[in-house]
């Protein structure tokens, strides 16, 4: 019996619709005034945290390193977004995709300045480097205040950011990701974290793909700090600290390191749970913090380990099942 | 004992050696005070196939890790097709045509057989960062040969049906064969065996022994191993080289290593009588 499956167009027009669909019917319920303010403001906030997830993700899971300064690249990307939105030098439509693209690019290029020296030393040595850089950036968005206006905000940044417009990076943040780690890039970067002396043993460029990761991870934590910015209309550096790295990190350990459909969920149970938890007020965060526990200490590898969610894969699976059913006991289906 | 002719091939009768495809030069590394290895000198011809011996702690995998520049040697030099590779590190030295299997299997654990394939292929694939992110026909191209030349590699071993399993699943045995087939995947001029018969039963090294000589006759290229099993080394190498702290104590063709009384003494101690020299 022939095994029913998707042929690859197929999947891309598949996903492409279901995609365009999602984005669709979120901008007409976002914009009919259906939701809430703060139900509004939840889901922007989750789609920040998708994307910080997810680019932090790259590094982690995939690359098997340990940034603690995810923060920090966000910063730069939220100021550079943020100072470039607020010189209104093109139409609003046409700055909203150059402002994000600056930003990406202004925090991808401290990814790479960060990640030349960094990279060399590894695991905790790698952790305590990254931790210092997020602390550096904070502290010097908060000192150059002809610039960003230290302490006192950046205020006036034109607001942006909306559902499309935060939706549509989410999208093609796990899109870019996905598409990269699925070549001979990607295994070129799992191959290091496997095992980096085979890996160069391989013929692999382990420093350049260590940079690339890198980088490509801080272009999306700086897209998703204009994001931020164009949503909050005002950036403080305190914004940027270490705890907001922590919360990514937590992201995407609870989710499981190397699967990005963990990281996608993760960052919206994480950020949908205190919301939902409000009404505890001064006991939510005792439950929260007993929710990380209890999920770590039963599921170590995070809640969905490394599985990724193919609707393709179940699809087959279900269409070769109803196929085996029928095809009845003569062959007593694989 | 003539340590320092190297001129003097393992199997002087081969005009191969016209040409060398690798050829070490008094190599010899240290670690502290600790001389590793010394003085080792080999030469390769194209599609020979070498066997390297010696009790265990003779320095025999330190220079496999010579070789590949895991670790840069003290003192002499390494050439691989004439090309000296004193500044290469092992990314290079593979692209220069030397892969190698690990004694410690080094496998991509939680990747399947055939992306470990495909990473050993990682500098035949050709798309750059762009045409994969945007999955133009060069990204589709370059796979789809990709991966039709990772099921012939396979093939060697007959593992094509298994291409889709996690390799940490893979029994011990199979795990080896796949490390020898990721390192072909890489287009190697040599190819280094660090003891791939370790953990086989002897039906299947006697599987090894004539894998390794469809290997060395279909791709036409110089293996060097490094090998416990006398059987295997007897069996299929044309040259073998007797490691012994660190230095090239023998060299020559089975049958004269066999007769050696200075590689009999490495391996059984001296005989009763014959006092200290």
């Amino acid at each position: 019996m022939k095994e029913f499956t998707i042929s690859t167009p197929a999947r891309y027009v598949m996903n492409t619709v279901l995609v365009l669909m999602f984005l669709f019917i979120g901008n007409h319920i976002t914009q009919s005034g259906i939701l809430l303010r703060s139900q509004y403001a939840l889901l922007i906030q989750i789609g920040f945290f998708i994307i910080l997830a997810v680019s932090l993700n790259l590094v982690t899971g995939y690359l098997g390193q340990l940034p603690l300064g995810h923060a920090g690249f966000m910063a730069v990307g939220a100021y550079a977004g943020a100072l470039f939105w607020r010189a209104h030098l093109l139409p609003p439509t046409l700055s909203i995709i150059v402002g994000l693209i600056v930003a990406g690019v202004v925090a991808a290029i401290f990814g790479v300045l960060i990640g030349v020296p960094a990279l060399r030393l590894r695991g905790d040595y790698l952790a305590i480097i990254t931790l210092g850089f997020g602390e550096i950036i904070r502290v010097m968005l908060t000192n150059l205040d002809s610039i960003t206006y230290g302490a006192r905000g950046l205020l006036n940044i034109p607001r942006y950011s909306s559902f499309l417009i935060v939706y549509a990076c989410v999208v093609i943040t796990c899109t870019v990701i996905h598409m990269l780690m699925k070549s001979r890039h990607g295994r070129a970067i799992l191959s290091i974290r496997e095992n980096e002396i085979a890996a160069e043993s391989c013929g692999i460029k382990t420093t350049y793909y260590k940079v690339l990761a890198f980088a490509v991870s801080a272009f999306f934590a700086g897209v998703a700090g204009a994001l931020f910015a164009g949503n909050q209309g005002l950036l403080v550096p305190s914004d940027f600290d270490f705890m907001t790295s922590i919360n990514i990190l937590m992201i995407v350990v609870l989710g499981g390191l190397g699967s990005m459909f963990g990281s996608v969920v993760a960052a919206a149970v994480l950020t949908f749970l205190p919301f939902m938890l409000q009404p505890l007020a001064d006991y939510r965060m005792i439950i929260y913090s007993l929710m990380l526990i209890i999920v770590m200490i039963f599921k170590p590898s995070g809640l969905l380990g490394s599985y990724e969610f193919s609707l393709s894969r179940i699809i087959e699976k279900v269409v070769n099942k109803a196929l085996s059913l029928r095809g009845g006991a003569a062959k007593g289906g694989r | 004992m003539g340590r320092r002719d190297t001129k003097t091939p393992f199997v002087p009768e081969r005009d191969a050696y016209k040409a060398p495809v690798m050829e070490c030069v008094n190599l010899g590394i240290d670690f502290g005070g600790l001389t590793a290895v010394n003085d080792f000198c080999i030469t390769i011809g194209p599609t020979e196939i070498c066997g390297l011996i010696g009790p265990n702690g003779a320095g025999k995998t330190t220079i496999f890790n010579l070789l590949t520049k895991v670790y840069q040697p003290t003192r002499g030099s390494v050439y691989l097709n004439g090309v000296d590779t004193k500044n290469l590190n092992s990314e290079k030295a593979n692209r220069a045509g030397l892969a190698r299997t690990f004694q410690n299997i080094r496998l991509f654990k939680n990747m399947t057989v055939m992306e470990n394939v495909l990473v050993g292929l990682h500098n035949k694939t050709e798309y750059g960062l762009g045409e994969a992110i945007l999955r133009m026909p060069a990204y589709w191209r370059a796979e789809k040969i990709a991966r039709a030349r990772t099921l012939e590699l396979l093939e060697i071993f007959d593992m094509q049906g298994i291409h889709g399993h996690k390799a940490g699943s893979l029994p011990y045995g199979s795990q080896r064969r796949l490390e020898i087939v990721r390192a072909l995947a890489t287009g190697p001029t040599v190819l280094l065996l660090d003891e791939p018969a370790a953990g086989m039963n002897p039906a299947e090294t006697e599987e090894l022994m004539e894998n390794i000589l469809k290997i060395n006759k279909v791709f036409k290229i110089a293996i060097v191993l490094i090998e416990h099993d006398m059987k295997l080394v007897m069996g299929i190498c044309e040259g073998i080289g007797v490691l012994n702290y660190g230095k090239l104590i023998a060299k020559g063709t089975p049958a004269e290593i066999q007769k050696n009384p200075l590689v009999i003494e490495a391996y059984l101690g001296k005989a009763e009588g014959e006092g200290d020299a």
